[in-house]
């Protein structure tokens, strides 16, 4: 038994020595930009991923028919050089550059796009991720190599905002509509998945990183560094030990109390950037089916849009942005967040925190302070998995209790309030939407049509979750989601944000920021989008990959880390020595003890 | 003996059928529309929505029976991953088995030799030293530990399993081992207080035995009679306790795993456990309870041989 741990120790050791002479020394080291991310990618395989990181490495993997501008978020052309919807509007003619490869030497076509897109709509699986896109969509053509037409059932503003990866055929052809829901679209035998975008992914370890190699060939130009990486972190202090000490140059996602712990950190720059989402305090405005039928117990008094206002006019917004978020946001009034300027709505009456106004609606509405000082008493729920949700509904609270309503808060998890919600069961909750691009998703959710619906005797939510219903507004939804004319659908937005704002569906609290920190004494020319504010990496399109490069060795301090490769080494060297030393140690003092035992 | 072996076994197998039953049921009591879970924040058409749906309103029955057909097998995607939940457990058993194996291992073989040493020489300085340390590390929460550990010892990676970039397969394990210390300290200081005082505790049972007079009165020095007479019957105990720690080591270290970024089974669970994956969580309760019933199983039988006072008829 001894004898075999030695000689497995020595082995292991005599290995590890060896290996490093062996292991070829690089000319020229690549140059690295590993970003440390907190929930790992569930599948680089776009039928299947859901969460941002995933979609992430879509974006870098393959090519869009359009891109979001990074000055101001606007669909600009990407893979199509052009695009124009035809004078009947049946149809979209989609001009695909030429001279694109995919990373197997092959050409990129119109043929590649047209195939895409109509896998989708055949698709059933496929439609998972990408249905809404498609839903207007008869069928894709390509009428030749760099002409893509997509024939659509009546005209929508979406064609502009297409965001589908463009596949590579002759890779795709081979996964069947089965098989493709558990294709991993991994690197297989060393050799890299095939795409078109600026990066590659060459290796990928589960749970622990992805690695990009760059596309030297890219058609915007090649990125200025040679690998990428996507470090899984399950533990947000460990990320940020992994920045300081230089094991990554970037960290995303950062909870404000991490991001605080790394301000004052040599070579290290923290940026809180606007983002697109927003909080709010969501009314039960009376909750109903989406043929009309009521449903749940919300309060009588909420149906009132005076009470909604008189609420949201008791709601210090600048407070929860100070004392909630640590200043890394702004106080919110309409859906769409200013991160998006040419579509977000600037209330020329803002529901300012005014409680002397609070209290005056409340009594011309017809709820009188009692004897007691109350008028009714609400419920209001917050998220468990958020601190800021249920700080937010303390603040709440306690301003409520000023104008004489009386608030129970209750916190839950987001599974059972989103259960809650979908049944009407409920005064007011705390809950926040991220906003994309295409403004049409967020605009939906107010309609009367996506209040919750029965199948069978169940009632399922949809995604309705203040019972918003006024027809004004779905007449103007209705209009935008035909509008092709960019400005003009960009008023109808606006008309629809003012409405929402005026009838306090929603009060929306702020508007928070994404917090990230990186090395910014190796790192420098992000971009961010949008100008100059935004976030400057895991936005809508690649720029910052693009434009990002590594800090010129004249510029750049001293280096004190050395690479983790040959720490490692180093140290597993260092260990082994250690525990031979050890088990040699105890076996030869076993011995001595044996000779004695024999002895005696 | 056959009997005692028969009896056992079968004692086993009616645990793991009960465990499999409970298990179909308990997550069909839970709360939630999980095609709702499945569909968050996908770009998902109604049609398809209540395709999906109609797939789960099929009678309980017609699902149980499904389900019993094969448990292990199941063919249920995991909601997070799209992929077949045995296969995700599959690579992530690996690493925890390494990881929590190998911290049981280290803190096995240490607590017993200081549990001995200690127990020998009840109240000595070295006793008394020993005993306070491993208490004190054993009321420190793994994940504090881990975070210290990271803090204080910048020099090992402060996460992951590999280093990125590293091939070849000496490299690659040298580089594992490295990425293996900070969590296996970190599990294993914590475990060693258990068999430290569980393996002190019976030792000091033995040590007024009229074997050990009898030993003394041989001749024997006082390390033979330690090592031939004294800790063969005080092992015993630690012994179990080292199978029922096997048998939660598949179970993993759901904290430690966190700390360190360790893509094992303990991970999985608490990514799981957010959104909730149901499928998921139903193969990895199943697997952890199998664990158990096998190692304690194991350690009933291994009784049975070690103790010749276990009746085996």
């Amino acid at each position: 038994m001894h004898h075999f741990v030695i000689k497995a120790l020595t082995f292991a050791l005599a290995g590890g020595l060896l290996s490093t002479p062996l292991s070829p020394t690089p000319a020229a080291p690549k140059v690295t930009f590993t970003i440390g991310i907190q929930s790992d990618v569930d599948s680089t395989n776009p039928f299947t991923g859901i969460v941002v990181e995933a979609y992430e490495t879509y974006a870098l993997m393959y090519d869009y028919l359009t891109t979001s501008s990074a000055k101001d978020v606007s669909p600009q052309p990407s893979l199509a050089e052009s695009y124009s919807e035809a004078p009947d509007k049946k149809s979209w003619t989609y001009k695909i550059r030429s001279g694109v490869k995919w990373s197997d030497g092959q050409p990129l076509t119109a043929r590649d796009a047209a195939y895409t897109f109509n896998r989708i709509i055949d698709g059933d699986f496929e439609q998972t991720n990408y249905g809404n896109y498609v839903v207007n969509i008869d069928k894709a053509e390509a009428t030749d190599d760099t002409t893509l037409v997509l024939h659509v059932k009546k005209p929508t503003p979406i064609m502009e905002r297409l965001a589908v990866p463009i596949l590579p055929e002759h890779v795709w052809k081979d996964v069947d509509g089965d098989a493709v829901k558990s294709y991993a679209n991994e690197p297989q035998n060393g050799q890299p998945v095939v795409g078109s975008g600026p990066f590659q992914l060459v290796e990928r370890r589960k749970g622990q990183y992805l690695r990009f190699a760059a596309n030297k060939n890219y058609w915007r130009g090649a990125p200025k560094f040679d690998e990428l990486v996507f470090r899984v972190f399950t533990n947000a202090d460990a990320e940020a030990q992994a920045l300081v000490r230089g094991e990554i140059d970037f960290a995303y996602d950062l909870q404000s109390n991490v991001f605080n712990s790394l301000k004052d950190k040599p070579g290290v720059t923290t940026r809180s950037s606007e983002y697109s989402g927003f909080n709010e305090i969501a009314f039960n405005t009376g909750a109903a089916l989406a043929d009309g039928t009521p449903i749940g117990d919300g309060h009588e008094a909420l149906k009132n849009k005076q009470v909604r206002l008189a609420i949201s006019h008791a709601i210090d917004r600048r407070t929860l942005v100070d004392r909630v978020l640590n200043g890394h946001g702004s106080p919110g009034d309409t859906f769409i967040p200013p991160v998006y300027p040419l579509l977000h709505y600037t209330p020329p009456v803002p529901q300012n925190f005014d409680l002397a106004k609070a209290n005056q609606l409340l009594d011309a509405a017809g709820y009188p302070k009692k004897a007691d000082g109350t008028r009714f008493a609400l419920r209001l729920y917050a998220r468990q998995e958020s601190q800021d949700s249920q700080s937010t509904a303390e603040f709440v609270k306690s301003w409520l209790k000023e104008i004489g309503i009386d608030v129970t808060v209750k916190v839950m998890s987001e599974d059972t309030l989103t259960e809650v919600i979908g049944q009407g069961d409920y005064d007011m909750f705390e809950w926040g939407w991220v906003v994309e691009p295409d403004p049409d998703y967020q605009m939906s959710v107010f309609t009367c049509g996506k209040r919750s619906y029965k199948d069978g005797d169940a009632i399922y939510a949809d995604l309705s979750d203040s019972f918003y219903c006024n027809p004004a507004y779905d007449e103007l939804y209705e209009q935008q989601a035909g509008e092709t004319d960019q400005a003009k659908r960009a008023e109808l937005a606006k008309r629809m944000q003012q409405l929402v704002y005026d009838d306090a569906a929603y009060a929306i609290t702020y508007y928070y920021n994404d917090l990230v920190a990186y090395r910014s004494d190796r790192w420098t020319g992000f971009t961010p989008q949008p100008d100059p504010d935004g976030s400057l990496l895991f936005q809508y399109g690649v720029h910052s990959y693009l434009t990002m490069a590594p800090v010129t060795a004249t510029e750049k301090p001293q280096a004190a880390s050395s690479s983790g490769v040959n720490g490692g080494l180093i140290g597993g060297i260092v260990a082994g020595v250690v525990v031979l030393a050890g088990a040699v140690f105890l076996v030869t003092r076993r011995r001595s003890s044996v000779s004695a035992d024999d002895r005696e | 003996m056959r009997g005692y072996v028969l009896k056992k076994v079968g004692w086993s197998i009616g645990t793991l059928l009960f465990v499999v039953v409970f298990n179909f049921f308990l997550f069909r009591l839970l709360p939630g529309d999980p095609i709702g879970l499945y569909t968050r924040g996908r770009n998902m058409s109604p049609e398809q929505l209540i395709r999906l749906r109609q797939q789960l309103n099929r009678p309980m029955g017609e699902q149980f029976v499904e389900y019993l057909s094969n448990p292990f097998a199941s063919a249920i995607n995991s909601t997070r991953f799209n992929r077949p939940v045995w296969e995700i457990i599959g690579e992530r058993v690996w690493p925890t088995v390494l990881l929590v194996g190998t911290a049981v291992l280290v803190a096995a073989l240490a607590g017993v030799w200081l549990g001995i040493r200690s127990g020998w020489r009840r109240g000595s300085r070295f006793d008394r030293i020993t005993t306070g340390t491993t208490n004190t590390l054993y009321a420190m929460p793994e994940f504090w530990v881990g975070m210290m550990l990271i803090m204080w010892l910048p020099f090992f990676p402060s996460g992951g399993i590999n280093s990125v970039g590293v091939s070849g397969f000496l490299a690659t394990s040298v580089d594992t081992l490295w990425h293996m210390v900070l969590p296996v300290t970190a599990l294993a200081i914590v475990y060693l207080a258990e068999y430290t005082s569980i393996m002190r505790a019976s030792l000091v049972d033995e040590l007024r035995q009229d074997y050990l007079t009898l030993a003394r009165a041989k001749g024997l020095r006082e390390d033979l009679v330690r090592r031939r007479h004294a800790v063969p019957n005080a092992l015993l105990p630690t012994m179990t306790l080292i199978f029922l720690n096997l048998g939660f080591v598949i179970g993993g270290a759901i904290t430690v795993e966190y700390v360190f970024s360790w893509p094992g089974l303990g991970l999985l669970t608490a990514e799981a456990l957010r959104g909730p994956d149901i499928p998921l969580l139903q193969a990895v309760f199943l697997l952890f309870s199998l664990g158990v019933i096998v190692f304690t199983l194991l350690a009933d039988l291994l009784y049975a041989v070690l103790d010749p006072r276990v009746s085996t008829r």
